[in-house]
């Protein structure tokens, strides 16, 4: 027999895509040459071997390194999110209810996007300041209110700079390092703090606004330190936040806006008071 | 793999940030496997896997409860891929539109190419068949896995590329025959 299959017409034969016309000359030439058998059959042992070689497989610890990734991208997603909802609700509101309307609007859109803005910032500062996970809003809760999500972002930078503070107040005033890193961690949370600061005057939540207002002027106070600072600077920066009861207040108000956190979620998961999703 | 825990996905779908977590911990090691098989080397399948996740959690209210969720994050993955190969092969094209092959993806498989003292030290299976895919431009892979592995039928493997059947046809040839060339001594013996 001299007509021997070709190449691609015996891969073709083994992916079970030769043409229907020229099926049977093919199976009938297979059963008559020898030669044409054995080039088959290497190309089945060949394409077997492929499919008997284990998968490629990651890295040990690779899921932790996928979701450190993917962490912060769900999170600006999330915002995204949120702030595209308020303004489809409330834009939709405006449409039906007349033109006038699009003035009220406009303070609460302006806060949708304080607090989504402050979200973000909020989360880059917790993840350099101290590198724990910050606590979000959940994506079931992204239709919740912008002052919900303040609540959230409020009570988390609080317990942060909580931490921050009672660390810095705790330290030895002979460690003055333990300053230097005190202040990359102000740094970062003097940008979140104005941020929340801005929003929560725009919500007219005063007690909140007064509290990150003292707070805004500490950190920043702690960030811009020189860095030849004394002993006694810092036992007078030290004192001040003592005196001023700062930490008191921040903890007062922190445990607040976990309870507010709890009314929140309790309202939200109540069927009846479910915002719609779009 | 079966889902291990139906209400796993049912509470990530609700939204559960730990829930998600833990189909990443789950899928995440099985998602990468398929994307390096597609794309052939580690840093494309990591990116391909960090897409695909971020596809299935922007889509995850749209799946199906009753469906397996491996297989629909196995489609995602398959999608992410080909979207990759395809971006580059657009960028190969600007770079030269007369031969997709020999654009600078057939270079990078000419560093895992395998030489004689590779060769010689590699007895294992995988290592043979991961040097012979490594002979494969990406096109040649990214059709041959669609075709051999994804049992897709080489015009569905032609839409999914955006070739036409004949290129597609011809691109399973030569890595069937790249393939054939690098194994089949090591069949033989």
């Amino acid at each position: 027999m001299t007509n021997h299959l070709s190449e691609e017409e015996l891969i073709l034969h083994y992916y079970g895509e030769t043409p229907r016309a020229a099926a049977p000359r093919l199976a009938e030439h297979l059963a008559s040459c020898g030669e044409c058998e054995a080039a088959n059959t290497r190309l089945h042992r060949v394409l077997t071997l492929v499919d008997s070689a284990p998968p490629v497989d990651a890295r040990p610890g690779f899921e932790r390194d996928v979701w450190a990734r993917l962490e912060p991208q769900l999170d600006e997603g999330l915002v995204r999110r949120l702030v595209r909802r308020s303004a489809v609700r409330e834009g939709g509101s405006a449409t039906r209810e007349g033109g006038w309307r699009t003035f009220f609007w406009a303070p609460q859109w302006a806060l949708a996007g304080g607090v989504a803005a402050l979200v973000v910032v909020a989360f880059m500062a917790g993840r350099i300041s101290n590198g724990t996970d910050v606590v979000l809003p959940a994506p079931q809760r992204a239709a919740a209110s912008p002052e919900r999500v303040l609540h959230a972002a409020v009570g988390d930078h609080l317990d942060r700079t909580q931490m921050m503070l009672v660390e810095l107040v705790n330290a030895d005033t002979d460690q003055l390092d333990q300053l230097a890193g005190e202040q990359a961690r102000a740094s970062d949370l003097v940008a979140a703090n104005r941020l929340m600061r801005q929003s929560a005057e725009q919500s007219g939540d005063g007690a909140i606004a007064d509290i990150l207002e003292d707070l805004e002027r500490v950190l920043l106070e702690i960030a811009n330190a020189p860095a030849d600072v004394t002993s006694n600077e810092l036992s007078d920066l030290k004192s001040r936040i003592t005196t001023e009861d700062l930490l008191f207040r921040v903890r007062v108000i922190a445990s607040e806006m976990r309870q507010r956190n709890r009314t929140d979620r309790e309202a939200g998961d109540r069927p009846a008071q479910r915002l719609p999703v779009s | 793999m079966e889902e291990r825990d139906p209400s796993v996905v049912a509470r990530a779908r609700d939204g559960d940030r730990d829930a998600f977590r833990a189909l990443v911990d789950l899928h995440s090691r099985y998602i990468y496997s398929l994307a390096h098989r597609m794309t052939g080397n580690a840093q494309d399948a990591e990116d391909v896997v960090q897409e695909a996740w971020l596809k299935a959690h922007k889509q995850l209210a749209r799946f199906e409860a009753r469906a397996d969720f491996r297989t629909w994050l196995h489609r995602i993955t398959v999608n992410c891929s080909i979207d990759l190969i395809r971006s580059r092969r657009h960028r190969e094209d600007a770079h030269d539109p007369a031969d997709l092959e020999q654009g600078p993806l057939s270079e990078r498989g000419a560093d895992t190419q395998p030489t004689p003292e590779r060769v010689a030290a590699s007895v294992q299976i995988s290592d043979r068949v991961q040097q012979a895919l490594g002979l494969l431009t990406a096109l040649e892979r990214a059709a041959f896995t669609l075709r051999h592995v994804e049992g897709m039928s080489i015009e569905e493997v032609g839409e999914q590329l955006g070739m036409k059947t004949s290129a597609t046809k011809h691109s399973i040839f030569r890595a069937v025959r790249k393939m054939r060339t690098a194994l089949e001594p090591f069949v033989e013996s």
